[in-house]
């Protein structure tokens, strides 16, 4: 299925998110942890863009970032034309109704000593809407349109399955009738078989809704099930961006491959697999030039000098890699 | 809307009062324990005792020196009586009757109104500064956990301060100096004994702060005052309620140690004040400081006991 993709929702704009490392007895500032490192991407209205990377590669504090969870360093965040970093606090409250998030452990996203009906009708007391019979059938409303039982709405969190928390957790995400959905990872912590069921859920909601969903996950084929375009994380950094179809078919950055050659296929054979060496290097002090090189597999002598920009290298297939510099 | 939609929010929007099935599962795991419910009884005993008992008693402060020193029902006594005839002593047998059931003091006054009244002082000195203490607790541990920064540091230097002056010694001095009166020191052992709430409540905030259910409440837009009132502090009840049970009996006997030391409000009949006028008569008239102590040492143990079942039943860890 084919989107529009002229109407632009969010724009971010070489956003930066770094934590300061301090050491000693005056907390001398010895370094930066670069989570998010000059990050360029857009979201169009009833997209999904996954967001794929390893552990640790800023997925999720991208993903905070963007509600302002986190305070961006540097960078524009420009959800509608406004710059979310200048929002004041009503702004910011008027913010938080139209972009939700989902987040992985649906046992920790929800307050234990609150019913689930009340956990879903949280958002709605917040913004002050409706009145409490309104409020109360929008529950039942939500609740259904998640595949719950209405009736369950007195319950507490602890008599529910990992799955069914899941579920909550995306009912109390659509009580705003938001326009973007931030999933942090939102089945990552399921068993496999509730996984799909999941899935299949959050794509029939975004078809019924119109939503745009920032997908986030560290697996490709979760991603592979609903994302329309994909952009692959690593160290801070989105290495490549592209089309889902282009991603899978025709990868242009090495760790892409990588990634990609790790997901399990009946197609490939384990010996053309690229085996990715070492660990993700610590984001305090991440290698020179471009930061995949120590583990690349293709590596250029350029490689460890320059850093690679992020260049569109066929129509909309963006990657930053020095291999396709010269095309 | 249909029918059956009605139907279903006709259904949910009366929930059995939010709270009771979960106050249910605790008093079915509270109830295992026997020596807490043991505890919760006499509690329950001495609290209707303390409201209601004076009206059926012997006023406490009635002076009768006919009868004094009267022992318990059940006791008898020597006593030596001075003589003005024949100028010297006598030893008459003194037993004890049924109009003064727990005898009397060196005034006559009856031991079994005191004790009652007595109750009345003890508990209300034991909830309302256990009261005072908790909250200043919760409040200054669950601000400071939550808003960290210098606010925490404030706050957490104040609260080693007040750690370092020894309890007890920190007490005498504010009583000494504003007056032995029960309100006084009420307030003295309230304002002096929330650090330990305090450093508790603030570990306990700590550690739900970071919890995703926060970090979701703040992602919808819920302003500071919702998340601590509404996610953080229903989280920390359970612990509120083992704290203060857990303090109440070292009021208490704060208070008797305060009294016993003649640093009570002689204008109430304290179970400390009793035992501490008693301490002077204990070769003639042993009852006078024990039942006192019975009573005291009775009260504590019965909170005690509550306290723990109580945090036994709140920890889901626990296996009971």
């Amino acid at each position: 299925m084919k989107h529009m993709l002229n109407h632009k929702l969010l724009k971010i704009r070489n956003l930066k998110k770094y934590y300061p490392v301090t050491a000693g007895l005056f907390s001398r500032h010895v370094g930066d942890i670069k989570a998010v490192d000059g990050v360029t991407f857009d979201i169009s209205e009833k997209e999904i863009i996954g967001l794929v990377g390893e552990s640790g590669c800023g997925k999720s504090t991208l993903g905070k970032t963007i509600p302002r969870l986190e305070e961006p360093t540097s960078g524009e965040i420009l959800y509608k034309g406004t710059d979310v970093a200048k929002l004041d606090k009503k702004g910011l409250r008027e913010l938080r109704r139209e972009i939700q998030i989902i987040f992985q452990d649906p046992d920790a996203s929800l307050d234990p000593r609150m019913t689930v009906g009340d956990s879903i009708c949280e958002p709605l007391i917040i913004h002050n809407i409706g009145d409490e019979k309104k409020r109360m059938e929008r529950v039942v409303e939500l609740m259904e349109q998640v595949g719950l039982e209405a009736t369950q709405a007195n319950l507490y969190p602890h008599e529910f399955s990992g799955g069914q928390k899941q579920r909550i957790g995306i009912a109390r995400a659509l009580a705003m009738n938001p326009k973007l959905i931030i999933a942090d990872e939102p089945v990552s912590a399921l068993d496999v078989s509730i996984q799909a069921q999941i899935l299949n859920l959050m794509m029939d909601i975004q078809e019924r809704l119109g939503l745009a969903y920032l997908f986030i996950a560290h697996d490709l084929s979760v991603i592979k099930h609903m994302a329309h375009r994909i952009a692959v994380m690593y160290l801070g950094k989105i290495v490549e961006l592209a089309d889902k179809r282009e991603t899978f078919d025709n990868p242009l950055h090495p760790y892409t491959e990588a990634l990609l050659s790790a997901a399990p296929s009946f197609k490939s054979k384990d010996k053309d697999r690229i085996l990715l060496r070492g660990d993700v290097p610590s984001p305090l002090n991440p290698p020179a030039g471009c930061h995949f090189h120590p583990r690349c597999h293709r590596v250029l002598p350029i490689c460890n000098q320059q850093e690679p920009e992020l260049a569109e290298i066929s129509e909309g297939h963006f990657a930053a890699c020095h291999l396709y510099k010269s095309l | 809307m249909t029918e059956r939609l009605r139907d279903i929010v006709r259904r949910i929007s009366r929930p059995p009062s939010n709270s009771t099935r979960l106050i249910n599962y605790y008093w079915q795991r509270t109830r295992r324990n026997k020596l807490a419910i043991f505890g919760l009884t006499f509690i329950i005993f001495l609290v209707l005792l303390a409201v209601v008992g004076p009206f059926f008693t012997l006023d406490p402060t009635l002076v009768d020196f006919e009868n004094k020193n009267l022992p318990p029902v059940g006791f008898t006594i020597e006593q030596s009586v001075y003589n003005t005839e024949t100028d010297d002593f006598i030893t008459t047998k003194v037993s004890g009757t049924w109009n003064h059931p727990l005898g009397t003091d060196s005034k006559g006054r009856d031991m079994l109104a005191m004790l009652i009244s007595g109750a009345r002082v003890s508990m209300l000195v034991g909830l309302i500064a256990t009261g005072i203490a908790i909250i200043l607790g919760t409040i200054i541990g669950v601000l400071s956990a939550y808003l960290g920064g210098w606010v925490d540091n404030v706050l957490m230097r104040l609260t080693d301060i007040m750690m370092t002056f020894p309890f007890f010694i920190l007490l005498v001095l504010i009583v000494f100096i504003f007056g032995p009166s029960l309100v006084i020191i009420v307030l003295a052992i309230g304002l002096t004994g929330w650090t330990g709430t305090a450093r508790l409540l603030r570990s306990e905030a700590l550690s739900l702060r970071t919890r995703e259910f926060i970090t979701a409440a703040k992602a919808m837009g819920a302003s500071d005052n919702r998340v601590i009132f509404r996610h953080l502090i229903p989280n920390v009840i359970s612990l509120i309620i083992v704290i203060a049970t857990l303090a109440i009996p070292g009021v208490i006997l704060a208070e008797a140690a305060l009294s016993f030391i003649g640093l009570g409000d002689p204008t109430v009949p304290s179970w400390g004040i009793i035992l501490e006028a008693g301490q002077n008569s204990l070769r003639t008239a042993w009852w006078v400081a024990v039942e006192p102590g019975i009573m005291i040492f009775l009260t504590v143990l019965a909170f005690n006991f509550l306290g723990d079942g109580l945090r036994d039943a709140f920890d889901p860890k626990s296996n009971i």
